[in-house]
């Protein structure tokens, strides 16, 4: 007994649907989109696109990392305590008047080493991720209060905010450098997860490390480096937030790590590892940004925002969830 | 000469399990090591430690003359290991696992090295090629492989680099026979390449065809050391379980034909098993039972038929005791006696006064008798060849075939291995015998004109022993049990020998009409003699 051609039809659309994720983000990213501009003056404004893409930049760069520390089966929650640090380590630099690229090379070196300590508990010591990235997260956080005794670090030289403020001129559109910058790491680390051995192994750690393993790959490296690259692309996004600010503060970025993990998650990144796509990360940052956005502009009070970031986050772990049952 | 790999009083605890204690070994480049033991006796947990998988508790692990810290990475060094059960990624396809940790492809950096696909594929099509296994896409998931192939697949992996020890961890469970087959044919290829190979298996079989030296564990210590061409089974079996009790060894050692045609049964069930795995969970119970059953059954039968082997055996050395002793019966005292009344008449004629009639009967009567002693020698001579004793197999084959040839009219091609050597006793015996009966079911069933006898070393320690004829061979339905029951005893008591000797007979009919017999018979390796003796 075959169902009737038309619930066929429906199936087979429900099916691609689940079966290519970035398809899903993408219709709900046109679905918001849409509905804030009818419901706003404010949302399809050139100004107001350019804002959500700057942020938006920061947040998928370090998307990015943290995608690639799930896929391996782990987390990374010291992500928004990482870009406050390296921002202000930056920061603290160019005060010492060490000329911009050394500055910038400073604040990723933090970001790398902490990802780097994080690495290697995980992986050599075989402590869990969760725990380990939850304590880095304070020290980072309590480094970043004790070098600045509570106050910003203001008055940034502005060859360094030009990262962060400048647009560039492609023709006749004007897009934002961090924008930019974001869409140049996009291709690398595609390329990188996509192409090379490296995004094999990475792909595979999760459900088949003892493969891994007899094969002879030292799956300790892999997930110190994981953990390590992590932080240089949050550092990264540190960088580009404190130099579109201006300033670098110790309460900057917190509570990141929710966006950022949600940026993963929704663009399918699965929390039980193996899986993710770096089109889907960025669209999951897009979709995340424009709600943040979108909620603002329809006057919802701040408080209720994280409520709203919990409930997305658990609705695409839920259906992670439904799809592996499917299969 | 230095050895490959050095293990100095290793010992491995897990918790208050000890799984291997106080090992000390060494392997030497292009030698096959075996690890004989019962389940659980730690065969795998040595592999283990041995591979740098688990650090041993005490004991250190030389390698090439370098001490390994544990846990080392046993690829890098050019250690292959096969599992019992492959470790594989299931979502990558084949090529990918096979290829997993040392990929073709460019830049040759570590990490940053992008897979050519296209080179990876070609290799792999070539090594499973040269294992006999065939895949519909090299594209395929291995999670939707059969666990035969999947090992297939693990074995592709260790040949893709090239090795210098290779450790083999008992995979043979997951394998049929034919890829059994292949793996022990690897192994000697491997051997011949200078390739040192540690091979763990519970198959006693296994491990006397390939390996120069045994090390038998029991509850994690290493019991015994036998070079294999001097061991007995006997022996490696009491190793072993840890006792002479031969009560409890028979059962063990001996198996019969039907032994191995309910093993061949178990087999059969168990692929159909691996087929019906994947889509049938309950169906997968009800087969486990089954197989539960077929081997308590195999087990009863495999009790029973040790006691039958053991009074066969005896029977037949019996047998052979008492022809020998008749053969020299007749040949000291009846011939001699004939011979010496043969001079008697002689004498008797010689004298002047016997007239010359009464001659010519003496010398017929001198005639007769002299042919009666001639009937007598050759009586003698199948009782007992007189050459096996003294001049060997070969020798007596030669004159056996000859004498035979001439008196049937049947021509006998005769084709010995150059380097047969001496063999033991019993072995000998048994080969002639199954060649005399072998032969005269030739003469009185297969109406042939020319019989082709073939007597070579397959490997060092295996004899393959063919008889095949141009005469009418085999009929269609025909059946070994049911020949017996004719009064039909020839081939039978040639499947009898081979069976007791452990080795296996095929019957057959040739392409072009005839029945041709092969009989694979293993035996202690023989020194090498100089070819053409």
């Amino acid at each position: 007994m075959f169902p009737p051609t038309e619930v066929r039809f429906w199936r087979g659309i429900w099916r691609l649907l689940l079966g290519r994720h970035e398809i899903v983000v993408l219709v709900l990213l046109l679905v918001i989109g849409t509905f804030l501009s009818l419901r706003t003056d404010t949302f399809l404004t050139w100004n107001n696109l350019s804002n959500i893409s700057r942020a938006f930049s920061w947040i998928a760069i370090a998307a990015f990392g943290e995608s690639m520390t799930i896929i391996i089966g782990g987390i990374d929650l010291s992500v928004g305590a990482v870009m406050a640090l390296a921002g202000l380590i930056t920061a603290r630099s160019l005060e010492a008047d060490l000329p911009v690229p050394f500055a910038v090379a400073a604040g990723l070196l933090t970001g790398g080493l902490v990802g780097w300590v994080n690495g290697t508990l995980v992986g050599r010591v075989g402590l869990p991720p969760f725990i380990v990235t939850l304590g880095t997260m304070s020290i980072a956080r309590g480094i970043t209060f004790g070098l600045t005794g509570g106050w910003p670090v203001r008055n940034l030289p502005p060859g360094f905010r030009l990262l962060g403020q400048q647009d560039l001129l492609l023709g006749s559109l004007s897009l934002p450098l961090p924008f930019l910058i974001m869409l140049g790491l996009a291709v690398l680390v595609n390329l990188l997860m996509g192409q090379t051995v490296l995004g094999n192994y990475i792909y595979t750690l999760a459900n088949s490390e003892r493969a891994l393993l007899t094969s002879g790959v030292n799956v300790v490296q892999i997930k110190t480096l994981v953990y390590t690259l992590c932080g240089v692309l949050t550092a990264m996004g540190g960088l580009l937030m404190t130099a579109r600010l201006g300033v670098a503060a110790p309460m900057a970025a917190i509570g990141y790590e929710l966006d950022i993990i949600a940026a993963a998650v929704i663009g399918g990144t699965s929390l039980f590892g193996g899986e993710g796509s770096v089109l889907g990360v960025l669209l999951g940052a897009a979709v995340m940004l424009m709600l943040r956005n979108g909620l603002v502009l329809l006057g919802l009070s701040a408080y209720w925002q994280t409520a709203v970031m919990g409930t997305m986050i658990l609705a695409f772990i839920l259906l992670d969830h439904w799809r592996r049952q499917i299969r | 000469m230095e050895p490959l790999l050095r293990t100095i009083n290793l010992s491995k605890s897990f918790g208050t399990l000890s799984a291997v204690q106080g090992v000390s070994l060494e392997v030497y480049p292009g030698e096959v090591v075996g690890l004989a033991g019962v389940s659980g006796s730690g065969k795998s947990a040595l592999s283990m430690v041995l591979a740098g998988f688990y650090a041993p508790n005490e004991g250190d692990i030389y390698f090439e003359g370098r001490r390994l810290r544990c846990p080392f990475q046993a690829r890098a060094l050019g250690i292959e290991v096969i599992h019992q059960k492959p470790d594989l990624a299931e979502h990558l396809d084949i090529s990918s696992n096979v290829f997993l940790g040392s990929e073709i492809g460019w830049p040759a950096l570590k990490w940053l090295k992008v897979p050519n696909r296209r080179r990876m594929d070609q290799e792999t099509a070539r090594v499973l090629e040269q294992l006999d296994v065939r895949f519909s896409s090299l594209r395929e998931k291995v999670a939707n492989l059969s666990s035969e192939q999947r090992q297939m697949i693990a074995i592709a992996r260790a040949m893709i680099r090239p090795a210098k020890l290779i450790i083999i961890d008992d995979p043979t469970l997951l394998l049929g026979y034919s890829y059994q087959q292949k793996l022990l044919s690897l192994i000697q290829n491997w051997q011949q390449r200078g390739t040192a190979v540690i091979f763990s298996s519970n198959n006693l079989d296994h491990l006397l065809a390939v390996t120069d030296r045994i090390i038998i564990l029991r509850q994690g210590r290493q019991v015994a050391e036998h070079r294999t061409d001097e061991a007995h089974r006997e022996e490696i079996v009491a190793a072993m379980v840890g006792t002479t009790d031969r009560q409890q060894l028979t059962p063990i050692i001996w198996a019969l034909d039907s032994y191995y045609r309910a093993r061949e049964q178990a087999e059969k069930l168990r692929h159909s098993q691996i087929l019906l795995e994947r889509n049938l969970v309950a169906q997968d119970a009800l087969n486990r039972q089954l197989i539960d059953q077929l081997a308590e059954q195999i087990n009863a039968l495999d009790s029973a038929n040790a006691a039958l082997q053991d009074a066969q055996r005896r029977l037949l050395t019996e047998l052979e005791q008492e022809r020998k002793h008749l053969a020299r019966e007749i040949h000291d005292q009846v011939i001699q006696d004939l011979l010496s009344v043969n001079y008697q008449l002689e004498e008797v004629g010689a004298d002047e006064s016997v007239t010359s009639a009464l001659k010519d009967e003496l010398t017929d009567i001198r005639n007769s008798i002299r042919m009666l002693v001639d009937d007598l020698r050759h009586i003698c001579g199948n009782l007992r060849p007189p050459t096996i004793d003294s001049l060997g197999l070969g020798a007596a084959l030669q004159s056996y075939t000859h004498d035979w040839a001439r008196r049937t009219g049947i021509a006998v091609n005769l084709d010995l291995d150059a380097n047969l050597g001496r063999l033991p006793e019993a072995i000998e015996l048994s080969i002639f015998r199954i060649v005399q009966e072998g032969l005269s079911n030739v003469r009185k069933h297969a109406q042939a004109s020319a019989v082709w006898v073939s007597l070579k070393h397959t490997s060092p320690r295996t004899l393959m022993l063919s008889i095949a004829d141009n005469g009418r061979g085999l009929a269609e339905n025909f059946d070994l049990a049911a020949l017996s029951a004719e009064g039909h005893y020839g081939l039978l008591g040639i499947s009898e020998r081979v069976a007791l000797l452990g080795g296996r007979l095929k019957l057959q009919n040739q392409d072009g009409g005839g029945l041709l017999i092969q009989a694979e018979i293993q035996h202690p390796r023989v020194a090498e003699t100089d070819g053409g003796e």
